[in-house]
């Protein structure tokens, strides 16, 4: 995992894109929805679930490819690491990743929706935490099944984002909430279904990432 | 499971009530005193709904015997299943289109239900779109495996979250007040009698598929085989 | 009779109709130095793959350490260096930082110094710090083979060891392979030309439409006896 963040670190270049493209999303969802939608609230908290689901399927393919490159990854399963272990390693760094993308799309948000920042951003906080949490997990079992295959890059997509459906949702609307200045009791059932996602998938990513990764 | 035979009976035995239910629907049950004639459409969508569901579930199962056991007959069965489930499930996402249209007033809704069978759809669509991206090879037939069983994993979570999204669907079979339900035991006939119909038809179809993979399968250990004994046969002694 | 540390039994593969590998027996005791010989596509990287476990052979078995190679479990997955053709490197990691992440993959006591002692037995030392990326393909080499024999594995794997190195760096790893085997790791290796090693028996043998033979090269006849002993056979 330390591996991956110094490899992130050097390359520096896919943290630089991932900022771009949520920027280019935001800004895009700007002009899509006109001038009077990008005073909601509403708006604001799509577009930051927008920007993150693309960044984090932008970040899975970044951090397979740096696998794939030499073969690494057979290097990798070689090695007396066991495969939960490295789930469990690539896990954190996607979701370090992640929310390095997060915090840029958070104030690039506020700026372009005039919002401000203030207590409601403590409360999106956790949100978008528990968001990243089942992406990473979700994109890290499926990256490396779609890094494996013909045309995976358009894959990941494919499978990613229907099955991460019910903590968009969930996100988007306690996301919503939170910036409309809610507090946390009258979004129980978003957070409740947000980490019910997240337990279930880093589970089964720990569990099934073996079956993935083994022998062709 | 192979027997021919069964395979011809279950053919004819899905035309004959097949038969029964276009007779019974048509002419049979009563309309709906509501909706109409439109509502016949209910006891296609219904049994299409469960056959497709039935199937998906039966790719999860699959998967988790694939991967436990590592026999290439579970991956065979769960590419089938799939395969049929999405031509049930497209058909019945068509089916419930019609019927919305003059009862809804639209042909489609993001109502709760609408939604998670269209994630449902997009997901095994996802699950095929693998499978037809790359060569059938163990390594795949896993990644299909893991998919089934992530997929079928997300289901309840699905149907929770979009439940409490929004929901107009009426709740056929589960309401206890009745305002929908079946006043008329004609109606429960048709119901099962369709049903059963269509369960025939997914297994016949399941059976189709499913043999034909199989044959596929054998047929490439086969001729790995002949490559082996063709190779050893022209061996310079 | 000590148990061979690589044994297949009637291991054949098959990639759809094209055959790979058939009929392969093949034991290696530790301490014996092994070379296959074979045209591209023989299937000697198959083999070598098939050993460490990375790949499934279609029928009979491959044992490694007496395990089946599809199920090695983590303590005899560390036993094993695999130099594949892929050199397994980060391009965007440096030499250093490269040997360093596998050293700790390996739980080894010392990460650094490790990295630093292997760094200078293939005359890498002054190129530690650079980029892999920016290495020419026989820098890689070398240092794919340091990343290989790193964990001192009691089984070492090359793939093409002698592949793209200028003369000094064939010396280095003809060398550093005379080592392993005198420390008692059983060493298997591919090659296009028939290697020669000093003060090293080496045991050649052919891939030929899919079937491994001892090769029968007049120096190994002449060695028969030596390298019969060492194989276990």
């Amino acid at each position: 995992m330390r591996k991956d963040l110094r490899l992130e670190l050097r390359s520096g270049e896919s943290t630089l894109a991932l900022l771009a493209l949520s920027m280019l999303v935001l800004v895009v969802l700007v002009f899509a929805l006109g001038a009077a939608r990008v005073r909601s609230v509403d708006a604001a908290a799509g577009a930051l679930w927008v920007a993150m689901v693309f960044a984090g399927m932008l970040g899975a393919n970044r951090a397979l490819l740096a696998e794939r490159d030499n073969g690494a990854i057979r290097g990798l399963l070689l090695s007396p690491l066991d495969p939960s272990t490295l789930y469990a390693a690539k896990l954190c760094a996607a979701l370090i990743f992640m929310a390095v993308a997060e915090v840029g799309a958070v104030i690039l948000m506020v700026l372009f929706f005039n919002l401000d920042f203030d207590a409601s951003m403590a409360r999106l906080a956790p949100i978008l935490v528990l968001g990243a949490i089942g992406f990473s997990a979700l994109a890290t079992l499926l990256s490396a099944i779609t890094g494996r295959t013909r045309g995976g890059d358009m894959l990941l997509p494919i499978l990613a984002v229907p099955i991460f459906v019910p903590a968009l949702i969930a996100g988007v609307k306690a996301s919503a909430a939170a910036l409309a200045g809610a507090p946390f009791e009258s979004m129980g059932d978003w957070l409740k279904i947000m980490i019910a996602f997240d337990v279930l998938f880093v589970t089964a990513g720990y569990l099934l990432f073996e079956h993935v990764v083994g022998g062709e | 499971m192979n027997n021919p035979t069964i395979r011809n009976w279950l053919g004819f035995s899905t035309l004959a009530l097949m038969l029964a239910s276009l007779f019974m629907v048509f002419d049979y049950v009563p309309p709906d005193a509501e909706m109409g004639i439109a509502q016949l459409i209910f006891y296609y969508h219904v049994p299409l709904a469960w056959v497709a569901f039935a199937s998906f579930g039966l790719v999860a199962i699959a998967g988790i015997f694939y991967l436990w056991l590592g026999d290439q007959l579970w991956d065979d069965l769960g590419y089938a299943a799939a395969e049929t489930g999405m031509v049930f499930c497209t058909l019945m996402i068509i089916a419930g289109s019609i019927w919305a249209k003059p009862i809804w007033g639209t042909w489609w809704t993001w109502d709760s239900r609408l939604t998670m069978t269209f994630i449902l759809w997009l997901m095994y669509g996802g699950y095929l779109m693998l499978r037809a991206s790359a060569d059938d090879t163990p390594q795949v037939a896993r990644f299909g495996a893991v998919i089934g069983i992530v997929a079928a994993m997300d289901v309840p979570i699905v149907i929770v979250s979009v439940r409490l999204w929004r929901t107009i669907h009426p709740a056929v079979l589960v309401t206890k007040q009745g305002t929908h339900g079946l006043e008329d035991p004609r109606m429960v006939w048709t119901l099962l009698v369709s049903l059963t119909a269509f369960t025939l038809l997914w297994a016949w179809f399941l059976m189709l598929r499913f043999t034909q993979l199989r044959t596929r399968s054998r047929m490439s250990k086969l001729a790995g085989r002949i490559a082996l004994a063709t190779v050893a046969a022209s061996d310079p002694k | 009779m000590p148990a061979p540390v690589v044994e297949t039994r009637s291991l054949a593969k098959t990639y759809g109709p094209a055959v790979v590998l058939r009929e392969v027996q093949l034991r290696l005791l530790a301490g014996a130095g092994a070379f296959i010989i074979g045209g591209n596509g023989a299937g000697k990287s198959t083999l070598l793959r098939i050993l460490a476990g990375l790949e499934a052979p279609s029928d009979g078995q491959a044992l490694v350490f007496g395990q089946d190679t599809r199920r090695l479990a983590a303590r005899y997955r560390r036993r094993i260096g695999l130099m594949a053709h892929q050199s397994f490197l980060y391009p965007n990691l440096t030499a250093r930082e490269n040997l360093e992440f596998y050293a700790e993959l390996y739980s080894l006591a010392d990460p650094r110094a490790c990295a630093h002692q292997w760094l200078g037995r293939v005359g890498l030392a002054e190129v530690a710090d650079t980029r892999v990326r920016a290495f020419s393909r026989g820098m890689e080499q070398r240092l794919s083979v340091a990343r290989a024999m790193l964990a001192e594995p009691a089984l070492l794997l090359l793939d093409e060891p002698f592949a793209s190195l200028d003369h000094d760096g064939a010396e280095i790893v003809a060398a550093l392979i005379r080592g392993a085997v005198e420390r008692g790791a059983c060493v298997l290796a591919t090659t296009h030309g028939i290697p020669e090693i000093d003060g090293v028996e080496l045991a050649v043998f052919e891939i030929s439409r899919g079937r491994l033979m001892q090769h029968a090269h007049k120096e190994e006849v002449r060695r028969g006896g030596r390298i019969r002993s060492l194989l276990g056979r």
